[in-house]
């Protein structure tokens, strides 16, 4: 592993955990149960799912860390300690925290503490503050990278160190999608909907049209109707100025996210601080990075307050504006591993030679590939309809949960 | 009579049907959702038919419920 820059993916799902794997995340993480920031997020995992998620990461030599971050009620007490006590038995390196009720109960049973982005970490006094719990803090996403370093400068001039005794990392998030409120701290969603938010249940009000009427109902002119909605964060291309402001572990979000855009993303961050370190950084590489970025789920992108900021920029459309979609035309049905060849049933639309693929699923995590051959029993074709089944040859194991779609560029 | 349906598996466990309708809920410590007391599970749907007097505070939670998951119906 990387100790110099850490790269750390979300892994929503076993997918999109093979897929950080696949991408080579140094860590990934994610949530359990209700008390994390996608708790409304369709595919939670839960307490079951601790120990394979830790067996998983630790055979990959691969740290994992759980998001304990919403906002804590006593109600709450019992389950997040229980969460605690058994994401530490299980082996999961680290709990994100923002309420101090799980910082304080993680550091009491000795659990490392990260401190999360939710807690507003924006000055050299607050990071003396949680260093008395934490090793690794995730700074706030609105802070600028000469504000960022002179955090890090302060931690080493001042020899500020974490309860294991090392200098305090600095975390920030690298890539993904921004809200507009400070810190994530937002009232919108319980506003209109009773669906806090801060609990994980953001309905996600911004990333609607509004129009802006005064009193007497007269139309204010703005540019762009999705006032509220910021584009996506991208660092790529001065990743070397971040690793520079002395942050060490960069976090990529998107837990909501497919597995494809996983693995898309953490790998070109990788490559990114693998460039920076050996010195191979370049125009060109970010060039093909930036276009290989915009090929997954992305609402536009801008860097962040990083660079010190003319206001926010404003996504211009609801959703992606990913340059490919996948289309989703069937499932595995069983992999020959004598002669690698694997069979799926095409359950909608069609599949042609020449076209791009990408296979998901929970053990598979993602494959891309290019179909170089299809065969309906026994005879090569050039095309494949709904309801056939046919074999093309993958030297990876294809298995029945995994599902297959077509990459095509987006209209 | 009504009945009242909660789907508890999606429960992220705001606590508001317990502050709304605090005679028919109660937050479970166990694993901090909110339970429907003499709910009767089926295939992870609690359901339990009570007296017309709860209607409304019922109704209120399952309006609160940010994650919808409580239906509130009148039976015979």
């Amino acid at each position: 592993m990387n100790k110099q820059i850490e790269i750390m993916a979300p892994a929503g799902s076993y997918e999109s955990l093979m897929a950080a794997l696949q991408g080579r995340a140094d860590s990934i993480y994610f949530g359990i149960e209700q008390l994390n920031m996608r708790a409304k997020a369709a595919n939670n995992f839960t307490f079951d799912d601790l120990e394979k998620i830790a067996e998983i990461c630790n055979s990959n030599n691969v740290r994992s860390y759980l998001t304990l971050n919403t906002i804590i009620y006593d109600h709450d007490l019992s389950l997040m300690k229980r969460i605690v006590d058994k994401a530490k038995a299980a082996g999961i390196t680290a709990v994100i925290a923002s309420d101090q009720a799980v910082i304080n109960y993680a550091s009491s049973i000795s659990f490392e503490v990260h401190i999360s982005t939710q807690t507003n970490v924006t000055n050299l006094e607050t990071i003396k503050f949680f260093s008395h719990f934490a090793d690794v803090m995730v700074l706030a996403r609105e802070l600028s990278l000469i504000q960022v370093k002179s955090i890090t400068d302060g931690i080493k001039k001042e020899n500020i160190t974490g309860p294991s005794g090392n200098l305090v990392e600095i975390e920030i998030f690298a890539h993904g999608a921004l809200c507009m409120a400070v810190s994530g701290k937002c009232y919108l969603s319980l506003h209109t909907n009773n669906s806090s938010a801060n609990r994980g249940a953001c309905v996600q009000n911004c990333r609607r049209t509004y129009e802006v009427k005064d009193e007497e109902g007269n139309e204010l002119l703005i540019d762009n109707e999705y006032i509220m909605s910021p584009k996506d964060l991208c660092t790529i291309g001065f990743i070397d100025d971040i690793i520079n402001a002395g942050v060490k572990v960069l976090k990529i979000e998107g837990r909501g996210r497919a597995p494809e855009y996983v693995k898309t993303v953490t790998e070109c961050y990788r490559e990114a601080a693998d460039a920076y370190l050996d010195g191979t950084y370049s125009k060109e590489k970010i060039e093909g990075w930036n276009k290989k970025l915009a090929t997954v789920y992305n609402r536009g992108f801008w860097d962040g307050y990083y660079l010190g900021q003319e206001l926010g920029e404003w996504s211009e459309g609801h959703g992606s504006q990913a340059t490919t979609r996948k289309k989703f035309l069937g499932q595995g049905v069983k992999y020959f591993p004598k002669i690698n060849i694997a069979e799926f049933k095409i359950e909608t639309h069609s599949l042609s030679v020449g076209d791009n693929v990408i296979i998901t699923g929970p053990t598979t995590g993602v494959i891309e590939m290019v179909i170089k051959e299809l065969r309906v029993d026994d005879k090569s074709v050039e095309k494949v309809e709904k309801g056939i089944n046919f074999s093309t040859p993958i030297d990876q194991i294809i298995r029945p949960s995994d599902k297959l779609y077509k990459v095509v560029e987006a209209e | 009579m009504i009945r009242i349906t909660h789907q508890r598996e999606k429960c992220i466990g705001c606590n508001y049907c317990v502050e709304i309708a605090y005679d028919r809920w109660r937050m479970s410590k166990k694993d901090g959702k909110c339970t429907l007391i003499e709910g009767k599970n089926k295939k992870g749907f609690f359901t339990a038919v009570v007296g017309d007097d709860e209607y409304i505070a019922n109704v209120n939670a399952a309006k609160a419920c940010p994650v919808k998951i409580i239906k509130v119906e009148k039976v015979k």
